[in-house]
């Protein structure tokens, strides 16, 4: 019996050829997404699995009158708490302290670095491929790799034992190995060392006090800790020692599981939206499915009651449908996987690996995705099977062989709710997609305060081997570059746009006693006339005036506000808490956008430092006359990699630089897009099966009205019209929600468009233009028929 | 006693008022009886046959079929008796589009879970007895009207009904074929299958074993 209703199942599949393969494409598409979303999340979700106990790890979250806030924390806070705190069992500083070259047999690497207590492993007890965790870090010269990194300098052996030079000087023994890690954990790890290798480094000592925040720590509780007592016990310990706790607001505990989100706000939308695209595209394919199916039960009511005459069962009638839409959806699902598998993944690790990290398909881990989908195929199949067919099976055998139908009421309205809702979904992400596009562009356009178009950036710190050799070669390139007839204007700077570091500090006025707390950069003369970014009061540096030792200061107009100067006259600044006479303030620049547009400018302070210092600043900006970039690009980059140096010189242009800040976003816009598209194709796809139905059933009528001189636009019309209402009442539902969540989310940019009438329109256009096409080519196709062959054929 | 129909009423409400399709019907069939029913169109031939298939219900009456009262069954176990006992040929044949000649007629046995070998040995006997066997691989649509029409016999008969059900069997066929279909008929009543068919025609009624002349859903004793 199984084996007829295959046989059968597939002749039918066969026989409405146009219709399976209309559903095969639109599934095949629509389930690839739906895996690939899923598995995105699902990588998401499980990215932190490996590590124990992670309820019972926490970190700090410091929170700052004005509303700002970090992971940083200040160093000595840490030993106090694990000492006094009842809720503390374990706890470990985990930060940077710049990225150490490693040697091995002749050959240099330098890994993402962390710097850890030796108690590291109590906290997190990761896994280890080789090693033991409980001593890992306890020796002072030990470092631990991840599975990665240990690959790509020892191979594939046991490396525990071997010795490693860091940085040149330092005989590191290899303790451990970490077990392979997800992209997406909440670890960045590749070299671990312990930080007690950092006591002998005055510049770290100095900077291990209360008023410094510059590391996170990881704190393992008890179980069943009270966060609240921990709160107050933190705070306490602040109040006793902090001296800076007026800008403080509140230390909060946060939990470990959350961090990922709290780092990159963007990954909650990411995460949610893809499960509502993932959700939205399964929901369109099915409703398609049961419009589909139940059209097709009208034309199959004779078949089913002489079935049922030869002895058929209803049941076996069902089962015999469940089959047929087995077959399509577990199809699609094998073809889905290889699209899945050969482009979707590819493309996924394209868009968000640069800022993700890549992540792979894994039968024998990931295979809880494969059973989702094969739970999903199941269902699906069920759900479209069994109800369009429930209603047939039951229509009495006298009735069903005459094909009298009077008793099934074409019911339309759970169809043209479902595709309403269908085409409101498309509509919607249109919409979402048309917005958030002009977002970007927004951003990406937007005057920003500088000049970014022809600028060259190159990348300067590149450990050099030799300082003293590489600064003679950088001192003939600034000297072959100013002579340059091309070359408009050359500057050294630690950060450029789109590249500030986060390092705040709270400077204040040494008269008026007011504090501001502002991110500081170093840079030349020339920074910010290359940028020409316009002074507003004061001046700007001058290699002539000012002296690197003075510190003089240019801050932006934010930080004037800030600090409530009507004028800079005299004004001076100074850390905080330090009794130096502070750093003279010689100008004041207009606001300019050196972060992404959706930050707010922050109080910003450049301070002067001497051009030639090669290993003191990052970047070497030139600003070149147009049409002459590659000649001034091959000039830097054949001096650079003329230099022994163990970084590679990278070279890029400003523009893409700034453009490149929105990436992530537009990988978003990207997922939304294509989300769209699919959106929009799986459901004109439902709908030119339905109008080819229609069509298909009036082939009568339709001969008859073109017998009585009707004309082919007024077919068209009669055909089509009432899918193309039910897309209208789509965008008047889509457009209120395309506003509300956009608006929300538009809120979180600090510079944002408005959302105007035309966005709406044109996707309300795009929709109804191609659910017109997609009825009109099919509709058009019936409405030519030669009237005389359509009369005849029934 | 094959079947026994006391006082059927069957009737549809129109308009408030009920239209009688089977009024005070009562009928007896023994078995081994050949019964042509006739009567002008629209008398309610096709009506009764349904009632007696147990595919279609009556309002009143009482039916006994092999001595079960159907008018006390349930709609499963009516199913049931109709599965075991009737086999139902259509004037309009429906033949299933999509089988071939073979999978058409084997289709019933399908539906009784029989093993395939078995099946097999069915189908082949009934194809041969039917004269059929070079036409098994055919769709309906290649054949002519009668000899679909022999496909749609040899379906109804792969069960081995106890009763042939057939609702103007010959009416899209011309009077050769009808003939040849007839006889069939006479040779399958000789061999013991009760058969009911409803005919319009007085020839092919003359080949049964007795006429009722159906008018307005009752029998005309004339
Ligand atoms: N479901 C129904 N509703 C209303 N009238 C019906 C129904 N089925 C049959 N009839 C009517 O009952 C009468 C008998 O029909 P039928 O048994 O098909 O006649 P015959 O087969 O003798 O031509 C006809 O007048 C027909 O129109
Ligand atoms: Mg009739």
């Amino acid at each position: 019996m199984l084996k007829n209703h295959f046989k059968i199942s597939i002749r039918n599949l066969w026989k409405n050829k146009t219709l399976s393969l209309l559903n095969l494409i639109g599934l095949s598409i629509g389930i690839s997404s739906v895996l690939t979303l899923l598995f995105s999340v699902y990588a998401y979700y499980t990215a932190d699995e490996y590590i124990p106990e992670k309820d019972k790890i926490v970190y700090l979250k410091t929170i700052l009158k004005d509303g700002n806030n970090y992971r940083e924390v200040p160093y000595p806070l840490l030993d106090q708490l694990v000492e006094n705190s009842t809720e503390v069992v374990a706890g470990t500083h985990m930060h940077g302290w710049g990225n150490i070259w490693l040697e091995f047999e002749g050959r240099d690497f330098q890994k993402e670095t962390s710097y850890a207590n030796p108690e590291f492993f109590e906290v997190f007890e990761l896994p280890l491929k080789y090693g033991d965790a409980k001593t890992a870090l306890k020796e002072k010269y030990s470092v631990v790799l991840t599975n990665k990194v240990s690959q790509q300098i020892f191979g594939d052996i046991n490396p525990v034992g071997k010795t490693l030079i860091g940085a040149d000087t330092l005989n590191l023994k290899v303790t451990g190995v970490i077990e392979p890690i997800s992209p997406y954990s909440s670890f960045r790890l590749g070299v671990l060392l312990p930080n007690t290798i950092l006591e002998d480094n005055p510049i770290f000592k100095a900077q291990t006090n209360w008023s410094n925040s510059f590391s996170p720590i990881f704190l393992k509780l008890r179980a069943n800790a009270d966060i609240t007592k921990l709160e107050n016990q933190v705070d306490q310990l602040l109040k006793a020692n902090y001296d800076d706790i007026a800008t403080i607001a509140d230390i909060k505990v946060m939990s470990f599981e959350a961090m990922r989100t709290n780092a990159i706000p963007v990954v909650d939308i990411i995460i949610t939206s893809s499960i509502a695209a993932a959700f939205f595209i399964l929901f369109i394919i099915l409703v398609n499915l049961l419009n589909l199916n139940t059209s097709t039960m009208f034309s199959r009511t004779k078949t089913i009651a002489v079935r049922k005459v030869l002895g058929s069962t209803k049941r076996s009638l069902i089962i015999q449908y469940c089959i047929e839409n087995g077959i399509l959806v577990f199809t699609s699902i094998l073809l889905s996987g290889f699209l899945f598998l050969s482009i979707n993944l590819p493309r996924l690790n394209d868009t968000f690996g640069p800022e993700f990290g890549q992540i792979s398909f894994d039968f024998l881990e990931d295979y809880p995705v494969v059973i989702g989908i094969i739970l999903i195929g199941i269902l699906s199949t069920l759900l479209v099977s069994v109800f369009p067919s429930l209603r047939f099976v039951k229509i009495p055998v006298t009735m069903g062989i005459k094909g009298k139908l009077q008793h099934i009421k074409h019911n339309f309205i759970w169809r043209n709710s479902f595709i309403i809702l269908q085409f409101s979904i498309a509509i919607l992400c249109i919409s979402i997609a048309i917005i958030l596009n002009t977002q970007i562009g927004y951003m990406k356009n937007a005057d920003l305060g500088f000049q970014r178009e022809n600028i060259l950036v190159g990348h300067i710190d590149l450990d050099y081997k030799n300082i003293d050799v590489a600064q003679s070669k950088f001192n003939a390139l600034l000297n072959t570059l100013e002579s340059s007839p091309y070359v408009k204007s050359v500057s050294t700077s630690q950060s450029i746009p789109s590249d500030y570091y986060f390092n705040y500090s709270t400077y204040s006025d040494p008269v008026q006693n007011t504090d501001v707390r502002m991110r500081r950069s170093y840079a030349d003369d020339s920074y910010l006339k290359t940028l020409e970014v316009p002074i507003i009061k004061g001046r700007h540096f001058d290699r002539n005036l000012d002296k690197a030792d003075d510190h003089p200061a240019i801050i932006n107009e934010a930080a004037l506000k800030a600090f409530g100067w009507e004028s800079i006259e005299g004004k001076r600044m100074k850390f905080k808490g330090n009794e130096e006479s502070g750093y003279p303030i010689v100008g004041v620049v207009k606001d300019f956008h050196y972060q992404d547009l959706q930050n707010a400018v922050e109080p910003l302070v450049h301070i002067f430092r001497d051009r030639k210092r090669l290993e003191a600043h990052r970047f070497l900006t030139v600003r070149v006359q147009e049409g002459h970039e590659a000649a001034i690009e091959n000039i830097l980059t054949s001096t650079f990699n003329s230099i022994d140096s163990r970084k590679t010189y990278v070279q890029s242009r400003l523009a893409d630089k700034v453009s490149g800040q929105y990436l992530l976003i537009e990988g978003i816009l990207q997922t939304v897009s294509i989300t769209a598209i699919l959106a929009i194709f799986i459901s004109s796809l439902g709908l030119f099966g339905l109008i080819s139905f229609s069509a298909k059933r009036k082939v009568k009528e339709i001969g008859v009205r073109k017998v009585l001189g009707s004309s082919v636009s007024n077919i068209v019309i009669l055909l089509s019209k009432d899918y193309i209402i039910l897309v209208g009442i789509a965008t008047l539902i889509a457009f209120p929600i395309a506003w509300y969540t956009m608006n929300l989310w538009l809120d979180s940019f600090a510079y944002s468009i408005t959302i105007k009438w035309w966005m709406f329109g044109l996707a309300a256009f795009i929709a109804l233009a191609i659910t017109s096409l997609t009825l009109g080519l099919r509709a058009i196709r019936s409405a030519m028929a030669n009237p005389v062959d359509s009369l005849k054929a029934e | 006693m094959l079947l026994e129909l006391n006082h059927i009423y069957k009737w549809v409400k129109s308009g408030g008022r009920r239209v009688f399709l089977l009024n005070d019907l009562s009928l007896k069939i023994d078995e081994g009886e050949f019964l042509s029913l006739m009567g002008p169109s629209g008398s309610g031939k096709s009506t009764l046959l349904n009632v007696i298939s147990m595919l279609d219900a009556f309002e009143e009456g009482e039916y006994y079929f092999d001595s079960e009262a159907v008018h006390d069954l349930s709609s499963k176990r009516k199913t049931g008796i109709f599965n075991e006992n009737i086999g139902f040929i259509f004037q309009a044949y429906h033949l299933l589009d999509d089988l071939t000649v073979y999978e058409n007629i084997e289709t019933p046995l399908l539906y009784k879970k029989i093993k395939s070998s078995e099946r097999k040995a069915l189908v082949a006997d009934m194809l041969d007895r039917f004269n059929i066997v070079g036409k098994k691989d055919l769709f309906p649509h290649q054949l002519s009207g009668g000899q679909q029409q022999l496909v749609g016999i040899a379906r109804a008969l792969i069960i081995k009904p106890k009763l042939i059900l057939a609702d103007e069997p010959t009416g899209n066929l011309n009077s050769a074929q009808s003939d040849d279909i007839m006889g069939l008929f006479k040779k399958l009543n000789q061999e013991g299958v009760t058969i009911i068919q409803a005919t319009h025609s007085e020839s092919n009624a003359g080949y049964g074993t007795r006429i009722v002349n159906l008018l307005d859903g009752s029998i005309n004793k004339n």
